[in-house]
Protein backbone atom coordinates (compact mmCIF):
# COMPACT_ATOMS: atom_id res chain seq x y z
CA UNK A 1 0.00 0.00 0.00
CA UNK A 2 1.40 3.05 -1.34
CA UNK A 3 -0.94 6.09 0.37
CA UNK A 4 -0.42 7.55 -2.69
CA UNK A 5 -3.57 8.67 -4.83
CA UNK A 6 -4.06 9.51 -8.32
CA UNK A 7 -5.71 13.53 -8.93
CA UNK A 8 -5.07 13.67 -11.99
CA UNK A 9 -4.08 12.77 -15.58
CA UNK A 10 -3.38 14.26 -19.05
CA UNK A 11 -2.27 12.85 -22.37
CA UNK A 12 -1.90 14.52 -26.48
CA UNK A 13 -3.71 12.59 -29.15
CA UNK A 14 -0.37 10.01 -30.23
CA UNK A 15 0.70 10.27 -33.65
CA UNK A 16 2.53 12.40 -35.87
CA UNK A 17 2.97 15.58 -34.59
CA UNK A 18 5.20 17.62 -37.39
CA UNK A 19 4.09 21.16 -36.58
CA UNK A 20 5.07 20.92 -32.80
CA UNK A 21 7.64 20.61 -30.43
CA UNK A 22 8.59 18.09 -27.34
CA UNK A 23 8.31 20.89 -25.11
CA UNK A 24 5.08 21.75 -26.37
CA UNK A 25 3.80 18.14 -26.32
CA UNK A 26 5.29 17.83 -22.83
CA UNK A 27 3.38 21.05 -21.41
CA UNK A 28 0.48 20.18 -22.94
CA UNK A 29 0.08 16.77 -20.85
CA UNK A 30 1.45 17.98 -18.57
CA UNK A 31 -1.51 21.44 -18.11
CA UNK A 32 -4.05 18.96 -18.39
CA UNK A 33 -3.21 16.96 -15.45
CA UNK A 34 -3.08 19.56 -13.39
CA UNK A 35 -6.32 21.02 -14.40
CA UNK A 36 -7.53 17.61 -13.60
CA UNK A 37 -6.37 17.41 -10.56
CA UNK A 38 -7.83 21.07 -9.61
CA UNK A 39 -4.43 22.87 -9.96
CA UNK A 40 -2.74 21.83 -6.67
CA UNK A 41 0.43 22.81 -5.14
CA UNK A 42 2.95 20.89 -6.70
CA UNK A 43 6.17 19.97 -4.55
CA UNK A 44 8.08 18.20 -7.45
CA UNK A 45 8.64 16.96 -11.03
CA UNK A 46 9.77 14.04 -12.88
CA UNK A 47 9.74 13.39 -16.47
CA UNK A 48 10.43 10.20 -18.31
CA UNK A 49 12.68 10.36 -21.07
CA UNK A 50 14.62 8.41 -23.58
CA UNK A 51 15.46 10.41 -26.00
CA UNK A 52 14.99 13.93 -26.17
CA UNK A 53 19.26 14.96 -26.02
CA UNK A 54 19.90 12.89 -29.09
CA UNK A 55 17.17 13.35 -31.04
CA UNK A 56 15.68 17.24 -30.25
CA UNK A 57 19.28 18.01 -28.18
CA UNK A 58 16.63 19.08 -25.26
CA UNK A 59 17.64 18.58 -21.71
CA UNK A 60 16.57 19.67 -18.66
CA UNK A 61 13.43 18.73 -18.75
CA UNK A 62 12.06 18.75 -15.37
CA UNK A 63 13.45 22.48 -14.78
CA UNK A 64 11.34 23.51 -18.30
CA UNK A 65 8.12 22.35 -16.46
CA UNK A 66 8.29 23.81 -13.46
CA UNK A 67 9.58 26.89 -14.79
CA UNK A 68 6.61 27.40 -18.07
CA UNK A 69 4.04 25.74 -15.79
CA UNK A 70 5.16 28.25 -13.44
CA UNK A 71 5.43 25.99 -10.76
CA UNK A 72 8.35 27.55 -8.91
CA UNK A 73 11.99 26.45 -7.46
CA UNK A 74 11.22 22.93 -6.65
CA UNK A 75 13.06 19.89 -6.93
CA UNK A 76 12.80 18.09 -10.16
CA UNK A 77 14.53 15.34 -12.37
CA UNK A 78 14.32 13.45 -15.39
CA UNK A 79 14.55 9.81 -15.18
CA UNK A 80 15.97 7.60 -17.85
CA UNK A 81 15.31 4.13 -18.25
CA UNK A 82 14.56 3.11 -22.04
CA UNK A 83 11.33 2.17 -22.71
CA UNK A 84 10.35 2.01 -19.03
CA UNK A 85 11.59 6.20 -18.19
CA UNK A 86 7.74 6.79 -17.72
CA UNK A 87 6.76 3.99 -15.34
CA UNK A 88 10.57 4.68 -13.34
CA UNK A 89 9.38 8.57 -12.86
CA UNK A 90 5.75 7.33 -11.68
CA UNK A 91 7.72 5.45 -9.44
CA UNK A 92 10.07 8.45 -8.51
CA UNK A 93 7.24 10.69 -7.85
CA UNK A 94 5.19 7.72 -5.65
CA UNK A 95 8.53 6.88 -3.31
CA UNK A 96 8.96 10.76 -2.92
CA UNK A 97 5.69 10.54 -1.72
CA UNK A 98 6.52 7.57 0.54
CA UNK A 99 9.11 9.25 2.14
CA UNK A 100 7.17 11.94 3.19
CA UNK A 101 9.45 14.42 1.11
CA UNK A 102 6.71 15.80 -0.62
CA UNK A 103 2.99 15.62 -0.64
CA UNK A 104 2.42 16.64 -4.52
CA UNK A 105 4.34 15.26 -7.59
CA UNK A 106 3.86 15.66 -10.87
CA UNK A 107 5.36 13.29 -13.33
CA UNK A 108 5.35 13.42 -17.10
CA UNK A 109 6.93 11.44 -20.16
CA UNK A 110 7.09 12.48 -23.47
CA UNK A 111 9.07 11.75 -26.77
CA UNK A 112 9.13 13.15 -30.68
CA UNK A 113 10.65 10.51 -32.77
CA UNK A 114 8.76 11.27 -36.17
CA UNK A 115 10.70 13.83 -37.65
CA UNK A 116 13.84 11.64 -37.51
CA UNK A 117 14.20 8.41 -40.51
CA UNK A 118 13.96 4.98 -39.31
CA UNK A 119 17.89 4.03 -39.44
CA UNK A 120 18.56 6.88 -37.10
CA UNK A 121 15.92 5.98 -34.71
CA UNK A 122 16.97 2.08 -34.49
CA UNK A 123 20.45 3.57 -33.85
CA UNK A 124 19.60 5.90 -31.58
CA UNK A 125 17.28 3.34 -28.98
CA UNK A 126 20.22 0.98 -29.36
CA UNK A 127 21.34 3.45 -26.58
CA UNK A 128 19.68 0.68 -24.69
CA UNK A 129 21.48 -1.96 -25.00
CA UNK A 130 24.68 -2.75 -23.51
CA UNK A 131 26.91 -1.00 -26.44
CA UNK A 132 30.02 -2.65 -25.12
CA UNK A 133 28.88 -6.24 -26.15
CA UNK A 134 29.27 -8.42 -29.40
CA UNK A 135 25.34 -8.46 -29.70
CA UNK A 136 25.08 -4.66 -30.27
CA UNK A 137 28.48 -5.65 -32.89
CA UNK A 138 26.56 -8.73 -34.36
CA UNK A 139 24.02 -5.89 -35.62
CA UNK A 140 21.14 -7.03 -33.17
CA UNK A 141 18.33 -4.79 -32.73
CA UNK A 142 15.79 -4.48 -30.43
CA UNK A 143 13.21 -5.99 -32.77
CA UNK A 144 16.25 -8.56 -33.58
CA UNK A 145 15.56 -9.87 -29.88
CA UNK A 146 11.50 -10.60 -30.42
CA UNK A 147 12.46 -11.96 -33.77
CA UNK A 148 14.89 -14.12 -31.93
CA UNK A 149 12.57 -15.20 -29.31
CA UNK A 150 9.47 -15.40 -31.43
CA UNK A 151 11.39 -18.15 -33.74
CA UNK A 152 12.24 -20.33 -30.25
CA UNK A 153 8.77 -19.67 -29.01
CA UNK A 154 6.99 -21.25 -32.00
CA UNK A 155 9.91 -24.27 -31.95
CA UNK A 156 8.58 -24.58 -28.55
CA UNK A 157 5.08 -24.27 -28.77
CA UNK A 158 2.43 -24.67 -31.35
CA UNK A 159 2.05 -20.92 -31.63
CA UNK A 160 2.84 -19.70 -35.26
CA UNK A 161 2.89 -16.35 -37.09
CA UNK A 162 -0.61 -16.38 -37.18
CA UNK A 163 -0.95 -16.03 -33.45
CA UNK A 164 1.41 -12.90 -33.07
CA UNK A 165 -0.60 -11.20 -35.93
CA UNK A 166 -3.95 -12.07 -33.68
CA UNK A 167 -2.38 -9.93 -30.73
CA UNK A 168 -1.93 -7.21 -33.14
CA UNK A 169 -5.15 -7.49 -34.57
CA UNK A 170 -6.88 -7.23 -30.94
CA UNK A 171 -4.70 -4.02 -30.39
CA UNK A 172 -5.46 -2.79 -33.67
CA UNK A 173 -9.19 -3.05 -32.54
CA UNK A 174 -9.13 -1.48 -29.61
CA UNK A 175 -7.47 1.85 -30.45
CA UNK A 176 -10.19 1.92 -33.32
CA UNK A 177 -11.63 3.30 -30.01
CA UNK A 178 -9.37 5.12 -28.66
CA UNK A 179 -9.81 9.09 -30.14
CA UNK A 180 -5.76 9.53 -28.59
CA UNK A 181 -4.12 6.49 -30.27
CA UNK A 182 -1.94 6.60 -33.04
CA UNK A 183 -3.68 4.29 -35.61
CA UNK A 184 -7.28 4.23 -36.20
CA UNK A 185 -7.49 2.48 -39.48
CA UNK A 186 -8.97 -1.07 -39.01
CA UNK A 187 -7.33 -4.15 -40.70
CA UNK A 188 -7.14 -8.13 -40.93
CA UNK A 189 -5.39 -11.40 -40.20
CA UNK A 190 -4.05 -11.53 -43.78
CA UNK A 191 -3.03 -7.66 -44.27
CA UNK A 192 -0.68 -8.30 -41.09
CA UNK A 193 0.09 -11.53 -41.88
CA UNK A 194 1.39 -10.17 -45.31
CA UNK A 195 2.76 -7.20 -44.18
CA UNK A 196 6.45 -6.71 -44.72
CA UNK A 197 9.30 -8.28 -42.76
CA UNK A 198 11.01 -6.02 -40.12
CA UNK A 199 13.00 -9.00 -38.29
CA UNK A 200 11.81 -12.62 -39.14
CA UNK A 201 9.34 -13.86 -37.78
CA UNK A 202 8.22 -10.46 -36.91
CA UNK A 203 7.18 -7.95 -39.56
CA UNK A 204 4.92 -4.12 -39.45
CA UNK A 205 2.26 -4.80 -37.57
CA UNK A 206 4.27 -7.03 -34.87
CA UNK A 207 6.57 -3.47 -34.27
CA UNK A 208 5.30 -0.75 -32.39
CA UNK A 209 5.77 2.43 -34.03
CA UNK A 210 7.58 5.49 -34.21
CA UNK A 211 5.37 8.10 -32.28
CA UNK A 212 5.58 11.58 -30.93
CA UNK A 213 3.58 12.31 -28.18
CA UNK A 214 3.06 12.89 -24.09
CA UNK A 215 1.09 11.95 -20.85
CA UNK A 216 0.91 12.93 -17.20
CA UNK A 217 -0.13 11.69 -13.86
CA UNK A 218 -0.68 14.25 -10.58
CA UNK A 219 -0.15 12.43 -7.20
CA UNK A 220 -0.81 12.94 -4.27
CA UNK A 221 -1.06 11.73 -0.57
CA UNK A 222 -4.24 13.32 -0.36
CA UNK A 223 -6.71 10.55 -0.65
CA UNK A 224 -8.93 10.47 -3.89
CA UNK A 225 -10.84 7.58 -5.59
CA UNK A 226 -7.86 6.50 -7.23
CA UNK A 227 -5.23 4.66 -4.86
CA UNK A 228 -1.86 3.31 -6.10
CA UNK A 229 -1.71 -0.20 -4.36
CA UNK A 230 1.62 -1.21 -5.11
CA UNK A 231 4.70 0.27 -7.01
CA UNK A 232 7.32 -2.45 -8.20
CA UNK A 233 10.69 -2.29 -10.47
CA UNK A 234 13.30 -4.42 -11.28
CA UNK A 235 16.50 -4.51 -13.74
CA UNK A 236 17.03 -7.77 -15.88
CA UNK A 237 19.44 -9.42 -18.05
CA UNK A 238 21.13 -6.72 -20.18
CA UNK A 239 22.25 -9.07 -23.56
CA UNK A 240 19.69 -11.91 -24.60
CA UNK A 241 23.02 -14.41 -25.00
CA UNK A 242 23.24 -13.80 -20.86
CA UNK A 243 19.34 -15.39 -20.57
CA UNK A 244 19.10 -18.28 -18.63
CA UNK A 245 16.17 -19.09 -20.68
CA UNK A 246 15.22 -17.16 -23.54
CA UNK A 247 11.74 -18.02 -23.43
CA UNK A 248 11.59 -15.88 -19.92
CA UNK A 249 12.00 -12.03 -19.33
CA UNK A 250 12.95 -12.20 -15.58
CA UNK A 251 12.52 -8.78 -14.81
CA UNK A 252 8.63 -8.72 -16.04
CA UNK A 253 7.95 -11.80 -13.74
CA UNK A 254 10.11 -10.77 -10.58
CA UNK A 255 8.96 -7.09 -10.87
CA UNK A 256 5.10 -8.81 -11.49
CA UNK A 257 6.37 -10.65 -8.17
CA UNK A 258 6.64 -8.29 -6.02
CA UNK A 259 3.86 -5.83 -7.17
CA UNK A 260 1.49 -8.56 -6.10
CA UNK A 261 3.37 -9.08 -2.56
CA UNK A 262 3.46 -5.38 -1.82
CA UNK A 263 -0.67 -5.50 -3.05
CA UNK A 264 -1.53 -8.68 -1.01
CA UNK A 265 -3.44 -9.67 -4.98
CA UNK A 266 -3.24 -11.74 -7.27
CA UNK A 267 -2.85 -12.42 -10.95
CA UNK A 268 -6.49 -13.74 -10.20
CA UNK A 269 -7.75 -10.05 -8.64
CA UNK A 270 -6.53 -7.83 -11.46
CA UNK A 271 -9.53 -6.44 -14.06
CA UNK A 272 -8.13 -4.95 -16.82
CA UNK A 273 -4.14 -4.58 -17.94
CA UNK A 274 -2.41 -2.82 -20.04
CA UNK A 275 0.62 -3.92 -20.57
CA UNK A 276 3.93 -3.50 -22.67
CA UNK A 277 3.73 -5.18 -26.24
CA UNK A 278 6.75 -3.08 -27.66
CA UNK A 279 6.37 -6.42 -29.86
CA UNK A 280 3.13 -9.01 -30.52
CA UNK A 281 5.74 -11.57 -29.25
CA UNK A 282 6.34 -8.96 -26.07
CA UNK A 283 2.67 -9.18 -25.02
CA UNK A 284 2.37 -13.17 -24.79
CA UNK A 285 5.46 -13.67 -23.07
CA UNK A 286 4.02 -11.00 -20.34
CA UNK A 287 0.64 -12.15 -19.79
CA UNK A 288 2.63 -15.34 -18.80
CA UNK A 289 5.33 -13.53 -16.47
CA UNK A 290 2.83 -12.21 -15.15
CA UNK A 291 0.64 -15.31 -14.27
CA UNK A 292 -2.40 -14.96 -15.80
CA UNK A 293 -2.06 -17.54 -18.74
CA UNK A 294 0.63 -20.70 -17.81
CA UNK A 295 4.20 -20.53 -19.31
CA UNK A 296 4.22 -21.19 -22.80
CA UNK A 297 0.37 -21.01 -23.47
CA UNK A 298 -0.30 -17.16 -23.45
CA UNK A 299 -0.69 -17.88 -27.48
CA UNK A 300 -3.39 -20.12 -26.74
CA UNK A 301 -5.06 -17.40 -24.11
CA UNK A 302 -4.63 -15.19 -27.32
CA UNK A 303 -6.19 -17.36 -29.86
CA UNK A 304 -9.47 -18.32 -27.35
CA UNK A 305 -10.06 -14.70 -27.31
CA UNK A 306 -9.27 -14.15 -23.86
CA UNK A 307 -7.27 -11.16 -23.52
CA UNK A 308 -10.15 -8.96 -25.61
CA UNK A 309 -12.26 -6.33 -23.76
CA UNK A 310 -14.99 -8.98 -22.71
CA UNK A 311 -12.79 -11.62 -22.40
CA UNK A 312 -11.01 -13.39 -19.03
CA UNK A 313 -8.16 -10.84 -18.72
CA UNK A 314 -8.55 -7.84 -20.79
CA UNK A 315 -5.37 -6.73 -22.04
CA UNK A 316 -4.04 -3.56 -23.68
CA UNK A 317 -7.76 -1.51 -24.06
CA UNK A 318 -6.31 0.82 -24.97
CA UNK A 319 -4.62 -0.39 -28.18
CA UNK A 320 -1.53 -0.98 -26.95
CA UNK A 321 1.93 0.37 -27.60
CA UNK A 322 1.47 -1.20 -30.94
CA UNK A 323 -1.52 0.93 -32.23
CA UNK A 324 -1.78 4.00 -29.54
CA UNK A 325 1.58 4.63 -30.19
CA UNK A 326 5.01 4.17 -28.29
CA UNK A 327 5.84 7.66 -27.52
CA UNK A 328 8.96 5.61 -25.29
CA UNK A 329 9.16 8.13 -22.60
CA UNK A 330 5.26 8.55 -22.22
CA UNK A 331 4.30 5.24 -22.92
CA UNK A 332 4.65 4.05 -19.37
CA UNK A 333 1.93 6.96 -18.08
CA UNK A 334 0.11 6.69 -21.10
CA UNK A 335 -1.04 3.01 -19.88
CA UNK A 336 -1.68 4.75 -16.62
CA UNK A 337 -4.09 7.12 -18.69
CA UNK A 338 -5.92 4.59 -19.71
CA UNK A 339 -6.43 2.53 -16.46
CA UNK A 340 -7.59 5.68 -14.60
CA UNK A 341 -10.25 6.31 -17.20
CA UNK A 342 -10.80 2.12 -16.63
CA UNK A 343 -11.71 2.76 -13.15
CA UNK A 344 -13.52 5.36 -13.49
CA UNK A 345 -15.97 3.63 -16.00
CA UNK A 346 -15.03 6.42 -18.48
CA UNK A 347 -12.42 4.61 -20.82
CA UNK A 348 -12.75 3.08 -24.54
CA UNK A 349 -13.01 -0.17 -24.44
CA UNK A 350 -14.45 0.03 -20.81
CA UNK A 351 -14.76 -2.96 -18.90
CA UNK A 352 -17.81 -3.66 -16.94
CA UNK A 353 -17.16 -2.59 -13.35
CA UNK A 354 -13.10 -2.86 -13.57
CA UNK A 355 -11.96 -2.10 -9.83
CA UNK A 356 -7.89 -3.24 -10.11
CA UNK A 357 -5.51 -2.80 -12.64
CA UNK A 358 -2.35 -3.41 -13.29
CA UNK A 359 0.32 -1.41 -15.88
CA UNK A 360 3.91 -3.16 -16.96
CA UNK A 361 6.40 -0.82 -18.40
CA UNK A 362 9.36 -2.50 -19.79
CA UNK A 363 12.70 -1.18 -20.68
CA UNK A 364 15.69 -2.47 -23.05
CA UNK A 365 15.03 -6.30 -23.88
CA UNK A 366 14.19 -7.15 -20.47
CA UNK A 367 16.64 -4.56 -18.25
CA UNK A 368 13.51 -2.73 -16.24
CA UNK A 369 10.46 -3.88 -15.67
CA UNK A 370 7.94 -1.56 -13.63
CA UNK A 371 4.84 -2.43 -12.30
CA UNK A 372 2.07 -0.44 -11.05
CA UNK A 373 -1.27 -2.18 -9.44
CA UNK A 374 -4.19 0.52 -9.15
CA UNK A 375 -7.37 0.26 -7.17
CA UNK A 376 -10.84 2.18 -7.31
CA UNK A 377 -11.21 2.71 -3.34
CA UNK B 1 35.76 -19.56 -27.05
CA UNK B 2 35.62 -18.69 -23.46
CA UNK B 3 33.15 -18.47 -21.14
CA UNK B 4 32.70 -17.52 -17.61
CA UNK B 5 31.52 -20.54 -15.07
CA UNK B 6 29.92 -20.06 -11.08
CA UNK B 7 27.07 -22.01 -9.51
CA UNK B 8 26.44 -23.90 -12.43
CA UNK B 9 25.56 -20.89 -14.88
CA UNK B 10 27.51 -20.42 -17.65
CA UNK B 11 28.08 -17.23 -20.02
CA UNK B 12 30.09 -15.45 -22.27
CA UNK B 13 29.50 -12.20 -20.16
CA UNK B 14 32.68 -11.51 -17.98
CA UNK B 15 31.15 -10.30 -14.77
CA UNK B 16 32.81 -8.81 -11.49
CA UNK B 17 30.60 -11.03 -8.93
CA UNK B 18 29.22 -14.29 -9.45
CA UNK B 19 25.44 -13.30 -9.03
CA UNK B 20 24.29 -16.29 -6.97
CA UNK B 21 27.30 -16.69 -4.34
CA UNK B 22 29.18 -13.04 -4.91
CA UNK B 23 32.58 -14.37 -5.34
CA UNK B 24 35.41 -12.34 -8.05
CA UNK B 25 37.03 -15.29 -8.63
CA UNK B 26 34.60 -17.35 -11.51
CA UNK B 27 36.11 -19.77 -13.45
CA UNK B 28 37.03 -19.12 -16.85
CA UNK B 29 36.93 -21.85 -19.52
CA UNK B 30 38.02 -22.24 -23.04
CA UNK B 31 35.21 -23.56 -24.80
CA UNK B 32 34.60 -25.02 -28.67
CA UNK B 33 33.94 -22.77 -31.24
CA UNK B 34 31.03 -24.95 -32.49
CA UNK B 35 27.62 -25.40 -31.82
CA UNK B 36 24.14 -25.28 -32.85
CA UNK B 37 21.67 -22.61 -33.59
CA UNK B 38 19.06 -22.40 -30.57
CA UNK B 39 17.54 -19.83 -32.88
CA UNK B 40 17.48 -16.47 -34.52
CA UNK B 41 16.21 -13.85 -36.75
CA UNK B 42 16.77 -12.12 -40.48
CA UNK B 43 17.29 -8.31 -40.03
CA UNK B 44 15.47 -6.54 -43.09
CA UNK B 45 15.32 -3.29 -40.79
CA UNK B 46 19.06 -2.33 -39.90
CA UNK B 47 20.56 0.17 -37.63
CA UNK B 48 22.47 3.19 -40.07
CA UNK B 49 25.62 0.77 -38.94
CA UNK B 50 24.41 -2.20 -40.85
CA UNK B 51 22.31 -1.04 -43.92
CA UNK B 52 25.03 -2.45 -46.45
CA UNK B 53 24.77 -5.96 -45.09
CA UNK B 54 21.34 -6.16 -44.47
CA UNK B 55 19.49 -8.48 -44.48
CA UNK B 56 21.37 -10.61 -42.40
CA UNK B 57 20.90 -13.01 -39.78
CA UNK B 58 21.29 -12.57 -35.95
CA UNK B 59 21.94 -15.97 -34.45
CA UNK B 60 22.13 -17.50 -31.11
CA UNK B 61 24.34 -20.39 -31.10
CA UNK B 62 23.92 -23.07 -28.00
CA UNK B 63 27.86 -23.60 -27.99
CA UNK B 64 28.65 -27.58 -26.79
CA UNK B 65 30.15 -29.16 -23.56
CA UNK B 66 28.92 -26.19 -21.76
CA UNK B 67 25.39 -23.97 -20.84
CA UNK B 68 26.25 -20.70 -22.16
CA UNK B 69 25.15 -18.95 -25.51
CA UNK B 70 26.41 -16.42 -27.52
CA UNK B 71 25.08 -14.40 -29.98
CA UNK B 72 26.61 -14.24 -33.56
CA UNK B 73 26.12 -13.18 -37.02
CA UNK B 74 25.35 -15.46 -40.58
CA UNK B 75 25.09 -14.89 -43.71
CA UNK B 76 22.89 -16.99 -45.91
CA UNK B 77 20.10 -19.49 -44.63
CA UNK B 78 19.51 -20.62 -41.17
CA UNK B 79 17.20 -22.99 -39.20
CA UNK B 80 16.66 -23.92 -35.86
CA UNK B 81 19.00 -26.67 -34.69
CA UNK B 82 21.95 -26.18 -37.92
CA UNK B 83 25.33 -26.86 -36.46
CA UNK B 84 27.76 -24.08 -37.12
CA UNK B 85 31.25 -23.29 -35.91
CA UNK B 86 32.90 -19.88 -35.00
CA UNK B 87 34.38 -18.30 -38.58
CA UNK B 88 35.93 -15.07 -37.45
CA UNK B 89 35.72 -12.19 -35.08
CA UNK B 90 34.89 -9.28 -37.30
CA UNK B 91 34.46 -5.41 -35.66
CA UNK B 92 33.98 -7.54 -32.09
CA UNK B 93 31.44 -9.87 -33.87
CA UNK B 94 31.45 -13.09 -33.87
CA UNK B 95 30.98 -14.71 -37.20
CA UNK B 96 29.39 -18.29 -37.69
CA UNK B 97 29.21 -20.56 -40.54
CA UNK B 98 27.39 -23.63 -40.91
CA UNK B 99 28.81 -26.98 -41.26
Amino acid sequence: MTKTYIHGVGMTKFGNHSDRTLKSLLLDASRQALEAAGRPKVDAVFVGNFLAGSMSNQEILGAIVANDLGLGYIPTAKVEGACASGGIALRQGILGIMSGEYDTVLVAGVEKMKHANTPDVTQAINAAMDTESNEKHAGLTFPGFFGVLAHRYFHETGATKEHLAMVALKNRENALNNPLAQFQKATSIEEIMNARLITEPLGLFDCSPMTDGAAAVVLSRKPSAIHVRASALVSGPTQMQDAAELLSIPAIGESGRRAYEKAGLGPEDIDVIEIHDCFSMTEIIAIEELGFFPRLEGWKAVEAGHTKPGGKKPVNTSGGLLSRGHPIGATGLSQIYQLVHQLNGTAPNQVKGARIALAQNLGGTGSYSAVHILERV
Amino acid sequence: MKVYSCCGHDTVVKRIYCPSCGTPDLQELEVSDHGTIYSFTKIHVPPVEFAEIAPYNVVLVQLIDTTAKVTGRLMGEVSIGDSVELDRVEAGAYIYKKV
